[in-house]
């Protein structure tokens, strides 16, 4: 029997004076407390356990307890017999620290938390004076909790009260709600306070209510539609390019939201290009695309964008960003082979699953086989199992490392479980070390080791968090069976997370943010789309191409950014396009593009873009101004696409930049010296930098600035190329 | 990926909430301050300092060359530099400290803090961020688990206003970044050097060749040509309105006589640069000054070269008598200037060096080892009392005996001068919480 469910098997009270309104009381003596069932959710509610404060490691004031209440054995022992007995007094209960200092009749650090009228000082005070049970005589065990209404429609700034029911093991039932913990998600939409009270914000869209009570969670979704009913014809009549349409029309509808328009060709053009490709379109495409009069050019700029070597080094340096080491760490090699791997694994167009199942069962030698370096990185199974669960199936267990994740189902007994299937790996070479881990390691499969609980100190058996996994059989590499497990079509929590990764590439915003993420209580704002989304990866063999050509040829992923009067305020259901500034490398090398000036790095030949570079210790104030991060940084995060007020200043006064705009090898100093009218001047300029044809204004501007008295053409060239690269056309895509 | 959330906890919506607005109109020094005030309202205790100098001194220079002589130890332990008198009666220096020994009274010495980090990538790491690393990495390794003390000032301290926040001049030091914090408070650096007659700090000023007249037709220009429609509605959350305000606000920095002032050098006296002396040290501890007084939080100057496996006592005798005035003059200036009580300095590297001089295969001259069980760090300003030695090690230096202390009393010290709760609360990439400083108890002989 395992330790957490033996803690369970508790007898419950039948009749828990404190708690149960519901029940019937004998008045004139109380119902024997349970540690588990009645005290615990106390100092879970009013924080005693949390985090912050003696839930923390390192205890508060010498009193420790376990975060959350996880560990009732450690919990009642810290109470109950440690402190030199001075916590609970039976003699004069009211004297107990457990009591005293919360109702702040001794100096507390965490101040007054229990009023002396209120049930719960009731209950510690009956719990110290029965001489401190264990366990009541016939307890039940916590089986789950339920809150009520499930789902809930709110107009703006309506309130409604949320009720939490739990169920035990023989059936009882009580309302726990004074007891639970309360989060939104999305507190601007639906916040609610700490009695379980959800009141709708003025921002129409929907906000998931997490309630806690001893480690059970229950979620509500809240919604709150715009007020004004919009007709169904209006989204009957939408355009449906494929199955994601009709899934977020669906939504868009529940909420009386409607969709913006279609975005322009050009909006089109450079959306596509540097989501897919990661560059901006040159200026012979846009003029082609522009030009083009075919009713299907929006698709077959996708497919032409899919073959292209760019969008291989686009991915593969997104992809490189989450497994990147640390080059010091590994060695400068293996860092390059890794890289290597990555990359060709994209432009090879590798379904995911074999990606997935290569990288994780890899063998070989870190200056031969790129895809081993993962395992030379991370050399503990516990920093493979949080690496490869956030990124391959967007479980987070960090946190159930040390104790239970207080927002999920994982605990320790799951954490070393996953983490034995990397128990035998064998290594051999020359380890980490100094100065620069220069030699190369072999990676093999291993015949011992093994992985302990921490607590417990058992040997932990493979075990997946979820669902079979293929046994493991006697001489095979115990990486095989869980890769199996990871990439099964089955598992779809694996096509779901690249599902959600990509699309948040393509849309700027995740169903689920963070975007590996994916639990109970971080729901989806489209959880039908995401499913559909998944499964269509799936069973498209995995294929990465496939999935970016369903959702770039969706209408949704061709809306404009700008609102109509029902979704401005829509950021999460896609009603309209987001814009997000460009990634650094794409920023970098349109700057390059523009300025006809191509960049230098070191370690990559020459005419190489910022795309291809395989390690973030090339230097580039450029890269690392926009967002590239540390090389040394550990763990890996996702970016942030922030502006900066840094970034401005580079943009506007790097000596570099200024350079290359003035270069007499750039495109300010050609177009100067050709017989350019100025009206080719700016639609040239205007198609390179901005991707589009100037208006009518916009070339009489530029038609003005170059014959106006004592102009130097090439200076108002370079002048004009300056504004549009400081302009938020150029940075953002729109 | 723009309305993420970060990896702090924060969306952009909050950060834009946070930080931005009522900045323009007044003039640039007054809205420094009401920014710098403001922003010690909350519940954090109130720090003496507002701004942090760190001298990194970066391979782990010695104790016993420089603040923590052994004189009466054997020539094996003491070396070859005699001891000298500071200004605190029976506390000695080595015999080149000469002007930081005149003034120990302006300052305080910590003798007696000590890690188990004993080569450089981790040490760096351990000092920097007051946190061990994580898993065990190499003497060579630049290293990055969690937020270097630089970023998290910038953050807590950082005053929106178009000035970075954290300078690190002329380069980064090795665990000196931001880690989950985000790149937005990794350091800007400042590459060139300040003794060069060219100098200047990149992008804060406009590049060498373009004239203020044509920088304005260009800004002119561009107000003309940026016409991507603004979604004005608050909700919508457009990234591009933030765009606008740093724009605005790098505009100011740049065109404000000011704030420009605030990155001259040459401003400065020929006496005042002879003075912190012409070398790029000096001249980077002057140019911090007047970083100082322009409201930047954080500044770094990083000082490499200390780590003396060979010819320690030639190259120190080279090298400590500009260093110790260059270190002396930054602080005797800046409470000349009434700034020592709000500027924090801190001189210091990733660890001591060992007791017994060592000679290694291949060398003819003796020098010290890596050593994390005894170092000396020096602390100025932000009300700290003068004159304070805290510790001390035994009598060949092998080990900090008295009032041992750890990174972390070190690294809550400095957070505890600035206004910033080290118990603090900051959140991981996986959501999970962590305490800024695992034991977050300050030395309290400087408090």
């Amino acid at each position: 029997m395992s330790r957490r469910s033996a803690r369970f098997l508790i007898a419950f009270a039948l009749l828990a004076f404190s708690l149960s309104p519901a029940c019937k009381l004998r008045a004139e003596e109380p119902a024997i407390v349970d540690f588990e069932n009645d005290l615990q959710p106390i100092f879970t509610r009013f924080g005693c356990n949390s985090g912050p404060c003696h839930g923390k490691a390192r205890g508060q004031g010498g009193f420790q307890l376990s975060l959350l209440g996880f560990d009732g054995q450690q919990d009642y022992d810290a109470i109950a017999k440690e402190g030199r007995g001075r916590r609970v007094f039976p003699g004069a209960p009211e004297n107990s620290l457990l009591i005293a200092k919360p109702a702040g009749k001794t100096p507390h650090g965490g101040g007054k938390r229990l009023d002396v009228d209120s049930p719960e000082y009731q209950t510690l005070l009956n719990w110290v004076r029965q001489g401190m049970p264990r366990k009541a005589p016939s307890a039940a065990t916590l089986q789950s909790i339920t809150v009520s209404p499930p789902s809930l429609i709110l107009a703006a700034s309506q309130t409604q009260a949320l009720t939490v029911t739990a169920k035990y093991s023989d059936g009882a039932e009580r309302d726990v709600t004074r007891l639970t913990a309360f989060q939104s998600n999305e507190a601007p939409i639906a916040a609610v306070n700490e009695n379980g009270l959800v009141t709708a914000g003025q921002i129409t869209g929907d906000a998931a209510i997490m309630a806690r009570f001893m480690g059970q969670i229950a979620v509500c979704d809240v919604m709150i539609p715009r007020p004004e009913v919009i007709p169904a014809e209006v989204y009957a009549q939408l355009p449906r390019n494929n199955f994601i349409d009709e899934l977020v029309w669906q939504k868009l509808q529940r909420l009386n939201i409607t969709p913006s328009p279609v975005c322009d060709d050009h909006t089109f053009l450079r959306r596509a290009t540097t989501d897919i490709s990661g560059r901006i379109p040159t200026l012979e495409e846009v003029n082609a695309f522009l030009a083009d009069t075919s009713a299907d050019k929006r698709s077959k700029l996708i497919d032409r964008l899919l073959e292209e070597p760019e969008f291989a080094d686009h991915w593969a340096n997104k992809w490189a960003d989450l497994l990147r080491p640390n080059p010091y760490h590994v060695g400068i090699k293996a860092t390059f082979n890794y890289d290597h791997w990555i990359r060709q694994s994209f432009h090879d167009r590798k379904p995911w699953d074999q990606f997935v199942r290569e990288l994780l069962t890899a063998r070989g030698g870190t200056f031969r086989d790129g895809s081993v370096v993962m395992f030379r990185d991370r050399r503990q199974p516990e920093e493979l199992t949080t690496l490869v669960s956030q990124l391959f199936i967007g479980v987070r267990l960090d946190c159930a490392k040390c104790h239970h994740h207080p927002f999920e189902v994982w605990g320790q007994d799951d954490f070393y479980s996953f983490a034995a299937y990397f128990s035998k790996i064998g290594r051999k070479g020359t380890g980490i070390s100094a100065p620069i881990s220069g030699s190369e390691e072999f990676v093999f499969t291993g015949t011992s080791g093994s992985v302990t609980h921490p607590v417990t100190g058992a040997t932990m058996t493979p075990r997946p968090l979820f669902g079979e996994a293929p046994p493991v059989v006697e001489g095979q590499d115990q990486r095989e069976s869980l890769a199996a497990w990871i990439t099964s079509p089955n598992n779809h929590l694996f096509a779901q997370v690249m599902s959600n990764r990509v699309w948040a590439d393509l849309l700027a915003r995740g169903f689920v943010e963070p975007v590996d993420d994916l639990r109970a209580t971080n729901p989806p704002t489209n959880g039908p789309l995401l499913k559909a989304l998944g499964e269509h990866f799936r069973d498209s063999g995995f294929s990465i191409t496939e999935l970016i050509r369903v959702v770039a040829n969706s209408h949704v992923y061709q809306l404009s950014s700008l609102p109509n009067e029902t979704n401005a305020a829509d950021t999460r259901n896609y009603s309209r396009h987001y814009r997000h500034r460009l990634r650094a490398e794409v920023l970098l090398d349109a700057v390059s593009l523009v300025t006809g000036v191509p960049q230098e790095f070191d370690a990559m030949p020459p005419d190489s873009s910022a795309k291809q570079l395989w390690t973030h210790r090339s230097d580039s104030l450029f890269l690392d101004t926009f967002g590239r991060p540390d090389p040394n940084q550990d763990p890996p995060c996702e970016r942030m696409s922030d502006s900066t007020v840094v970034q401005s200043l580079h943009l506007m006064n790097s000596e570099k930049l200024y350079r290359d705009i003035g270069s007499d090898n750039g495109t300010a100093k050609s177009l100067a010296d050709s017989e350019k009218s100025a009206e080719e001047i700016s639609a040239e300029l205007y198609a390179r930098v901005f991707g589009r044809k100037p208006t009518v204004e916009e070339t009489a501007l530029v038609t003005e600035l170059l014959a106006a008295e004592g102009a130097v053409r090439r200076q108002v060239i370079e002048d004009l190329m300056w504004a549009m690269v400081n302009s938020a056309e150029f940075v953002f895509q729109d | 990926m723009s309305n993420r959330k970060r990896c702090d906890g924060f969306t952009r919506r909050d950060t834009l909430q946070l930080g931005l607005g009522g900045f323009l109109g007044a003039g640039f020094v007054e809205s420094l301050k009401a920014r710098a005030e403001s922003q010690h309202g909350g519940s954090v205790p109130a720090g003496k300092a507002k701004s942090c100098i760190l001298i990194w001194m970066d391979g782990g220079p010695t104790h016993f060359e420089t603040f923590d002589p052994k004189p009466d130890a054997p020539m094996e332990f003491r070396g070859e530099f005699s001891s000298i008198e500071t200004s605190v009666p029976g506390v000695g220096y080595s015999e080149h400290m000469v002007k930081l020994a005149a003034s120990l009274n302006d300052y305080a010495m910590i003798r007696s803090i000590r890690h188990d980090q004993g080569n450089h990538g981790a040490g760096n790491h351990y000092m920097m961020t007051g946190s061990p690393p994580r898993i065990p990495v190499g003497c060579g390794a630049f290293v990055s688990f969690h937020p270097s003390m630089g970023s998290v000032v910038a953050r807590e301290l950082g005053r929106d206003n178009g000035l970075p926040s954290y300078f690190s001049m002329p380069q980064m030091s090795r665990s000196g970044g931001p880690n989950f914090l985000g790149a937005k408070y990794a350091p800007f650096v400042v590459g060139d050097d300040p003794n060069n007659a060219q100098f200047k700090v990149r992008d804060v000023a406009l590049p060498r060749d373009l004239t203020d007249m044509r920088f304005g037709s260009r800004t002119d220009l561009r107000s003309k040509i940026d016409r991507m429609v603004r979604i004005s509605d608050e909700a919508a959350g457009d990234p591009v309105l933030a765009f606008d305000e740093y724009f605005q606000q790098g505009h100011t920095l740049v065109t404000s006589p000011e704030a420009q002032k605030a990155f001259d050098i040459s401003l400065e006296s020929p006496e005042t640069r002879e003075r912190y002396g012409r070398d790029s040290f000096g001249q980077r501890c002057l140019l911090s000054r007047r970083l100082v007084e322009a409201g930047v939080p954080f500044i770094t100057v990083y000082d490499g070269g200390w780590d003396h496996h060979s010819d320690i006592f030639g190259s120190l005798r080279k090298r400590l008598p500009a260093w110790d005035n260059s270190v002396a003059t930054l602080i005797q200036d800046l409470k000349e200037r009434g700034l020592l009580d709000s500027t924090l300095v801190v001189a210091l590297g990733e660890f001591g060096r060992t007791p017994k001089i060592s000679t290694l295969a291949g060398s003819t001259t003796g020098g010290r080892d890596h050593w994390a069980n005894a170092m000396s760090v020096l602390m100025a300003g932000g009300g700290t009392p003068g004159g304070t030695v805290v510790g001390a090690t035994d009598r060949k230096g092998f080990s900090a005996v008295d009032r041992v202390l750890s990174p972390e009393n070190f690294v809550s010290t400095v957070y505890h001068k600035l206004g910033i709760d080290p118990n603090k609360i900051l959140y991981s990439p996986q959501g999970r919480p962590s305490h800024l400083v695992s034991d977050p108890t300050p030395i309290t002989e400087l408090i």
